[in-house]
């Protein structure tokens, strides 16, 4: 399948949730029905790893503005209420509803990554207004004469290619972006564990329409309900925070899962999770968790949403719900550019600075907070461990302390001031929990001054992450400067080289103005 | 063919720990005759577990916490105030305390070494039950003891038994001042921070010494030694040196400050020490263990209390179920015996894990600790874990922990006890991480057991306040055996406490030091193997000692050696020929004779008190067992060794 246009205002490559909802934000943001839009994903149908599930209220918000809620909840998407927090399998779980958070919409949406995607792309495909091709991916990226990216070459799965011109290439192929790759944008991209899942068909979970994260294992366990069936089965999804170097492989993780992580798991569910465990056929699904420090979220002609444009562990279950904020940022963006005067582009750089400028803000706070609870909750520190004692403590002081965590959590607080103070609560119980043991009646003075010093230690470590997250606040939007090209200039001339019908790469490059920024040595080694 | 491989067709197992199959191999074969040679011994622990305190079936208990004969001859000492043992009983437990006697005259530790202390109880316990003194087999006894320093040399408890019975004075025994007994338990100085079986000791003992006691037992001065036939050698209480001497002085102020009036402090102290025997007792009716409980009882009713008081019965059926019957040495004979414990859940976990059976679950999983305990009084972590022995409500012991948890990972997680065990298994893993010392080891029964502070002092007895040394042997293994068992739930190095109990095996085993004993070598490269890489130098180490220990015939020493030995290289993830050498040792020695395998003298270490070990004859049969089922996992050598 080819593309109809051989000019669209906009491509986004990658059809996941990002993708589909950057696309039917565009939509909407186009009353007149003007634009072409066109949508590719490598895969023909769905991915084949499992992936995000969970979105949080904000999130949700964005999925009914842009009517995807009610055909998800038709495909048997469940309604959810929040999180359950098990300190340890024994202990009452910390009960952090959304319903508490005030302003925000009460129930989040948790639904199978399969069944979304596909109702998803069957949406935009019932309403014909973008141009949906699976099976292709992005082979290569066109820049014109100024460094703004102009077009794309796409190749299917046999190896046929064919490229299209565009206004704007909209990034959204995950955290391993291949169009981030090719725009050549410098990431920190590091694999930090895998995510194993298993799926439980009507489990007992002891908050029904809750996540349950539950620790005291090697790393977090995850069981959230992702899909109800028309008989009213619902399927929960358990998921295992592996590490990086896995102890074992092949089919020994399923001994190795049922060893170290189930024993954690409150009763019941342990015996459904172990059962579930023991009848799956084959390997369990897999996939790697990834620590992606937010590139640079635009260029000239370019911009990234979802995990392309930054992701982190996926323990506080915020990733669908920055797609989606990025899928409405940039909507707001284009429905102000909807009477653009023809000629200009749907998306100018000023309106992907103002993406960037509103991304920046909100990316930090959700990573810092990934970064650190995800540490707290594996506690291999004394610190760690501290704060994850603080953490429970603080939480079980009163529904205010509930609310304040579970608003910056699920990605409905942003305010520094309320980051901040969450801050220096957590690190003050912290102190607290480690001066004043739970069971011991006398505690050694030793040991909790050693706790004390680890809790100090991991908040001082933190304050760079809490000054970072602040700062994006903060930062005045003047600050954040417009998109501009990047260094390293060879994908440039390839890219060129290899259209069909183009000059030779050399002689092509030397018809190039320099892009505002290159250095002399960059036009050089593109010449080279 | 390297062995013969006995022709019969081998019997299938139902156990679920065995998992022996049908498979025509050596290994398996050789699983099958361990298996034969350690099901009699499961099934006597289950019928011990399930009958009362009966003596009447022979081999009705198990006897692997049978120590030496002290605790035996302690009872039957303690029998003149107690009036409890039947004279059946009674010639049984004399029989074995002669049959146990050496040529030499002397009785022997569990090492074979001639013991002072056992000798002067033996003698004693024999001349009370009306032994002729003038026999030849007495006569060595005394001479044994003389030689060795006299009674007033032997143990504390020894003298204290001296001392009841009036055969010498109570200063030579350490005066403990009551007022410590009013000490809150933060002060270093309290008893609380004594070990367990420590505490247990002393405080009747504080109570018998301020009575004082006195025994009407038979006069055995002629242990004692004189200088030139008439006065009594007096013993020293505190080693040599100035610190001692300044000691000695204070504890002869202590005494003399008795004789004055100290108001109403030791009347307050008695009082808080018979409040303490009284919360103490556990729900099996003892006190910690045979020691403890023995001189509780004797405190109680010098105290007062009545044969017949509910406490005493239950003190007493305690004893009761903790004595078996016991093969006299070279003989076929079977006496009765006094152990240290009932059931060591310690050894008995492990055996039960070698063919756990559901009708074992349930009372493992009753046994675990559910009320809070003295031990948490420095370990921040609810109650779980495992005591030593079912129904000690309050007693912690990290060791019967890890065996109870190695039993349970043996149930397959579809099995309906599975969820309890796991419960178990996470509160027990909590239990541990709390019981690390700030060294990184990790303590056996409570935090700080063996570093006590009025240890320090230069007392004759002061190792007795403590449970070993913080970098002895028994915590190496015990830190060794804990590591291996997180490492287990998914804890790596990255985790501060695991890094930090590796960082002590390193500083206390070492890398280059070749003078660790192969128990202790084969424990922490059960450690190391799940926790380091192969490059590490601990590791690397360890590896290089175990093998320089192989000899010839492919044997490290004793069969039980050789089965750790091999253990220990399949841990460190080594099928090779050194491994393969051993297992074919192994194989032709179960060929030969399985039964061997739970006839040996392997000792189980680490035992409180006076009796620091107590003898697991099957200790063989289960790591032979384990490391022969883990050889053939890791290198699929089976095919090699059949040709």
């Amino acid at each position: 399948m080819k593309p109809i246009h051989a000019h669209y205002d906009v491509v986004i490559v990658g059809a996941g949730l990002a993708g589909c909802a950057t696309a039917r934000a565009l939509v909407q943001a186009d009353p007149h029905a003007t634009r072409r839009i066109l949508l590719v994903d490598r895969h023909p149908g769905v991915q084949p790893r499992f992936s995000g599930e969970w979105i949080h209220p904000r999130g949700a918000a964005v999925l009914d503005a842009l009517g995807f809620c009610e055909p998800l909840r038709k495909a048997g998407a469940v309604d959810v209420d929040g999180f359950a927090a098990f300190e340890n399998a024994d202990a009452a779980y910390v009960d952090l509803a959304y319903a508490e958070i005030e302003g925000e919409r009460p129930r989040g949406l948790s639904v199978h990554h399969k069944v979304l995607v596909r109702t998803i792309r069957g949406e935009l495909a019932r309403e014909g207004r973008v141009e949906m091709i699976e099976g292709v991916a992005a082979a290569e990226l066109r820049r014109d004469n100024t460094g703004r990216f102009c077009g794309i070459m796409l190749e299917a799965s046999d190896g046929t290619t064919f490229e299209v011109a565009c206004d704007l290439v909209i990034a959204a192929d995950g955290k391993g972006s291949t169009v981030r790759k090719l725009a050549q944008i410098p990431d920190a991209r590091e694999t930090i564990g895998f995510t194993a899942g298993v799926e439980v068909r009507n489990a007992t979970l002891p908050a029904p329409n809750y996540a349950h994260v539950m620790l005291g294992g090697w790393g977090p366990v995850l069981a959230y309900p992702i899909h109800r069936e028309p008989d009213g089965t619902i399927i929960t999804r358990i998921s295992f925070d592996l590490p990086r170097e896995l102890p074992v492989k092949g089919e020994a993780i399923k001994q190795y899962l049922l060893r170290a992580f189930v024993p954690f798991i409150p009763s019941p569910l342990s015996e459904q999770v172990a059962a579930a465990i023991l009848a799956r056929k084959g390997p369990l699904e897999m996939a790697p968790t990834v620590e992606l420090p937010a590139p640079t979220a635009v260029l000239p002609g370019l911009a990234l949403v979802g995990d392309a444009a930054g992701c982190s562990h996926p323990i506080t279950a915020s990733g669908m719900t920055m797609g989606l904020r990025d899928a409405e940022t940039l909507g707001e963006q284009a429905r102000r550019r909807a009477d653009a005067p023809a000629g200009e582009p749907w998306l100018d750089d000023e309106a992907l600075r103002r993406y960037r400028v509103e991304h920046d803000r909100y990316v930090p706070t959700r990573q810092a907070l990934a970064s650190a609870i995800y540490e707290a909750f594996r506690g291999e520190t004394e610190g760690a461990r501290a704060i994850r004692r603080a953490l429970f403590d603080y939480w079980q002081s009163g529904p205010t302390a509930r609310r304040r965590s579970m608003a910056l959590l699920s990605c409905a607080e942003r305010r520094p001031s309320v980051f901040l103070s969450e801050y220096l609560r957590t690190a003050g119980h912290a102190l607290n929990v480690s001066l004043i043991p739970k069971h011991a009646a006398h505690y050694p003075v030793a040991d909790r001054v050693r706790h004390a010093r680890g809790a100090a230690k991991l908040a001082r470590d933190k304050l760079g992450l809490v000054a970072n997250v602040v700062w994006a606040q903060l930062r005045p939007s003047w600050m954040s400067s417009s998109p501009a090209p990047m260094a390293n200039r060879g994908r440039i001339a390839v890219g060129f080289g290899r259209a069909a019908g183009l000059a030779p790469v050399t002689q092509h490059v030397a018809t190039l103005a320099p892009p505002a920024g290159a250095t002399a040595a960059d036009v050089v080694a593109v010449a080279q | 063919m390297l062995h013969a491989v006995p022709p019969a067709k081998p019997t299938p197992t139902a156990s679920r720990g065995g998992r022996i199959a049908h498979r025509d191999t050596a290994v398996e074969r050789a699983l099958v005759q361990l298996d034969g040679a350690l099901a009699p011994w499961r099934e006597r622990v289950r019928t011990a577990a399930a009958d009362g305190a009966s003596l009447r079936r022979p081999e009705s208990r198990w006897l692997v916490e049978i120590p030496d004969v002290g605790p035996t001859c302690e009872v039957l000492l303690a029998d003149r105030l107690l009036f409890d043992l039947q004279p059946g009983e009674r010639e049984a437990m004399l029989a074995w305390v002669r049959a146990s006697q050496d040529d030499s005259g002397a009785w022997l530790d569990v090492h074979a070494r001639p013991d002072l202390s056992l000798t002067a109880l033996a003698y004693w316990a024999l001349a009370q039950a009306g032994d002729h003194r003038g026999s030849e087999p007495m006569l060595k006894a005394v001479r044994v003891v003389h030689a060795l320093g006299g009674a007033q040399r032997a143990n504390f408890e020894v003298r204290l038994w001296l001392a009841m019975a009036g055969l010498i004075e109570w200063t030579w025994l350490p005066a403990i001042p009551s007022e410590l007994f009013l000490l809150p338990p933060q002060v270093p100085m309290s008893p609380a921070r004594f070990s367990p079986w420590a505490r247990g000791v002393l405080t009747p003992y504080l109570l018998i010494a301020r009575a004082p006691a006195r025994l009407h037992l038979a006069d055995v001065s002629e242990l004692l030694l004189r200088r030139q036939g008439e006065t009594l050698v007096a013993p020293r209480l505190t080693r040599p040196g100035l610190a001692g001497d300044l000691l000695q002085a204070f504890d002869r102020g202590v005494k003399l400050s008795r004789k004055l009036p100290r108001g109403p402090l030791p009347q307050l102290a008695q009082r808080h020490a018979l409040r303490w025997l009284d919360a103490l007792q556990q729900d099996h009716g003892g006190w910690f263990s045979t020691r403890p409980t023995l001189l509780s009882l004797i405190a109680l009713r010098v105290m007062g209390a009545r044969t017949d008081d509910p406490r005493i019965r239950r003190g007493l059926d305690y004893l009761r179920r903790a004595r078996g019957r016991v093969p006299s040495p070279g003989t076929d004979a079977i006496h009765v015996a006094q152990g240290s414990g009932a059931q060591p859940l310690a050894i008995t976990a492990p055996l039960l894990a070698t063919g756990l059976e559901d009708r074992d679950i349930a009372p493992l999983l009753r046994a675990q600790l559910q009320d809070p305990g003295p031990w948490q009084s420095r370990a921040d972590a609810p109650a779980g874990g495992w005591p030593t022995e079912p129904g000690a409500r309050s007693h912690l012991d990290l060791d019967a922990t890890l065996g109870a948890l190695g039993a349970l990972s043996t149930l397959p997680p579809e099995h309906p006890a599975a969820a309890p065990a796991w419960a178990a298994s996470r509160r027990a893993t909590a239990v541990m991480l709390a019981m690390q010392e700030g060294s990184g080891a990790f303590a056996r029964f409570e935090r700080g057991e063996a570093d006590v502070f009025l240890q320090r002092l230069p007392w004759t007895d002061a190792d007795l306040l403590a449970y070993g040394r913080p970098d002895d042997a028994v915590h190496v293994r015990l830190t060794a055996a804990v590591l291996q068992r997180l490492a287990a739930t998914g804890l790596r190095t990255e985790d501060d406490r695991v890094q930090r109990g590796i960082d002590f095996l390193a500083r206390t085993v070492g890398c280059g030091s070749d003078d660790v004993p192969l128990p202790t070598a084969c424990a922490v490269a059960g450690a190391a193997g799940a926790l380091l890489p192969e490059d590490h130098p601990l590791r690397r180490g360890l590896e290089r000692r175990i093998r320089a220990r192989q000899r010839e015939d492919g044997s490290f020493g004793s069969l039980h050696d050789t089965t750790i030995a091999l253990g220990a290289l399949v841990d460190l993830g080594h099928a090779c020929v050194q491994a393969q050498r051993a297992a074919r040792h192994l194989l032709g020695a179960i060929d030969r004779d399985a039964e061997a395998f739970v006839r040996g003298r392997a000792t189980h270490d680490g035992g409180p008190g006076l009796s620091p070990d107590t003898l697991d004859p099957t200790s063989a049969a289960r790591h032979g067992a384990a490391a022969l089922r883990r050889y053939a996992a890791l290198a699929a050598q089976v095919t090699d060794l059949r040709s």
